[in-house]
């Protein structure tokens, strides 16, 4: 398979006042088109931060040390913001943990979605907001006409999710990076939103980067697993091999938390 | 919901006001500036609804005229400097370091300066027309703004929507202006509309000192000067113009203090 990104050897550190904190500690990552990786791990072990770093979005006060981010064969940590801002949304896109919170207050859903349209294709308003009720269609939601005149705070965590789904779409990006988009919701519609998610990469042929910090998760999506802990992968695989033999102390961890809740 | 009366109240009176001052020209019963040798210093009465000044000029015409001036120089200036505050505050609130520092010290030394006196020294030295008048208040009034603008720009920027902005690929100028500025407008408008009192104060109080707008065309400021020398023989020249300054600034404030009950 061809890879669609590689990351070789990246160390991400916070810079505070008096003292740096390296977050990330020299990640290997690949992926293939078409894949579906997960990245799991426990919190704060680094993967949000390998996350943003894809695409250089990182919060202020974090800072690449070192290492390459090869998208189709050109460094990411060597482009400049311009054309930085090409590559986001429309090559590489983003979910979020907290749906709402991802999304604008003051704007409809409809006008957040046509924003993403408009900033990386040549169409006119109309027919983005045209195209805008189709995303929200092809996200299953099921009256998109009201639901794009809806602002964030009228719709519940899933319906948001599923808008913000449809935004990250909207430029039929090659990568989606899914940092953990459903440890907000409910379990149902958790099932709903993966389901979802692995629907639509079927149809639009994306490849998957998706950071969870349950394991079950993977199980259901993964084509392959990777799991993060303090800063580093510890263990790379196929999902089942991991889950048949997993070699890591934290693996089994990870592995435990989730049979020990299944059995409650 | 409890019934915002301040609000309420505030719009009414402005309304009017604006109405009296957009129709001027229909409303007003005689020329302002028709001196009338006969009727000098008249009381009011049928013909003259709220009498005549020194010159014969009927009152009411002349203050429904001035009204025009002082609110348009309330509106203009304080737009003025709302547009200044707005572009600096964001500014330093968005990059922050260097920039943030230059842009609030400059504040810091703009508000060393007494304003009044900083105003009247400006005037003296330029000419005292209308358009100078708008221009100068609006220049020495916006640093309030900037520093409400900025302290919530500098929340607001660490909001999780400005974080998917930036992965949809919208550039800083676009997320300053399309994101940031219109989820902190509410206090801004707060503060224009309390500011909109104020730079009509001001004005009154430029044209109290003959540094206003000059005669013949009527301010609310400058018929409360030239009533000065005829106090004692006509209370009506100064005792209307006084009151129609209060009842605008009272309107101001309700509605500011209405919308800060509202929105901030």
């Amino acid at each position: 398979m061809d890879k669609l990104l590689e990351i070789k050897n990246l160390k991400v550190s916070f810079y505070l006042d008096n003292k740096t904190l390296a977050a990330v500690k020299g990640v290997n990552l690949e992926i293939a088109n078409g894949q579906a990786l997960v990245l799991a791990g426990e919190s704060g072990s680094g993967k949000t931060i390998t996350a943003l770093s894809i695409a250089k979005i990182l919060p202020a006060n974090a800072r690449v040390d070192g290492g390459e981010i090869i998208f189709e064969g050109r460094d990411i940590l060597k482009l400049d913001e311009k054309s930085l801002r090409k590559i986001r949304g429309k090559e590489i896109a983003y979910i979020f943990q907290e749906p709402t919170a991802y999304l604008n207050p003051v704007y409809t859903i409809g006008n957040q979605i046509t924003e993403a349209i408009i900033l990386h294709q040549d169409k006119n308003k109309k027919e983005a907001s045209k195209e805008t009720l189709e995303l929200l269609g092809r996200v299953r939601i099921q009256d998109p006409e009201r639901v794009s005149l809806d602002y964030p705070h009228q719709l519940s965590g899933g319906m948001n999710q599923r808008a913000l789904i449809a935004m990250a779409l909207a430029c039929k990006p090659k990568l989606l990076i899914a940092d953990e988009p459903t440890t907000s919701l409910d379990v149902t519609i958790e099932a709903e939103i993966l389901k979802l998610l692995m629907e639509l990469k079927k149809e639009l042929k994306f490849s998957l980067l998706f950071i969870t910090h349950n394991l079950s998760i993977a199980k259901k999506i993964a084509d392959k697993v990777s799991i993060m802990y303090k800063g580093e992968i510890v263990e790379e695989g196929s999902c089942e091999s991991i889950f048949r033999s997993p070699k890591h102390s934290h693996t089994k961890e990870l592995i435990n938390a989730y049979q020990k809740i299944g059995k409650i | 919901m409890k019934k915002n009366y301040s609000l309420i109240f505030g719009v009414l009176i402005i309304v009017i006001l604006s109405l009296i001052a957009v129709f001027a020209g229909l409303i007003s019963p005689y020329d302002p500036s028709a001196i009338d040798v006969d009727n000098l210093l008249m009381p009011p009465s049928g013909n003259h609804l709220l009498g005549t000044d020194g010159l014969g000029r009927d009152l009411a015409s002349r203050m429904i005229y001035g009204a025009r001036i002082s609110l348009s120089i309330g509106l203009i200036a304080v737009g003025i400097a709302t547009i200044i505050g707005l572009i600096l505050g964001s500014i330093a609130g968005y990059y922050g370091g260097f920039i943030d520092t230059l842009i609030m010290r400059f504040v810091d030394i703009m508000l060393c300066f007494p304003t009044f006196f900083l105003i009247l020294a400006i005037v003296a030295i330029l000419e005292p027309s209308i358009f100078n008048i708008m221009a100068i208040i609006g220049i020495t009034s916006w640093m309030g703004v900037a520093r409400l603008v900025r302290a919530e720009i500098l929340t607001l920027k660490e909001r999780e929507f400005i974080q998917a902005s930036r992965a949809i690929g919208a550039s800083n100028f676009r997320i300053i202006t399309r994101h940031l500025i219109p989820n902190a407008i509410g206090p801004v408008l707060v503060s224009a509309t309390l500011g909109i009192a104020g730079a009509i104060l001001l004005e009154s109080g430029l044209s109290f000192l003959g540094l206003g707008v000059q005669p013949p065309t009527p301010s609310w400021g400058n018929i409360l000067i030239e009533s000065k020398s005829t106090l004692g023989v006509a209370w009506w020249i100064t005792v209307f113009p006084g009151l129609s300054i209060l009842v605008t600034i009272l309107g101001f404030n309700l509605i500011g203090e209405g919308l800060k009950e509202k929105i901030g």
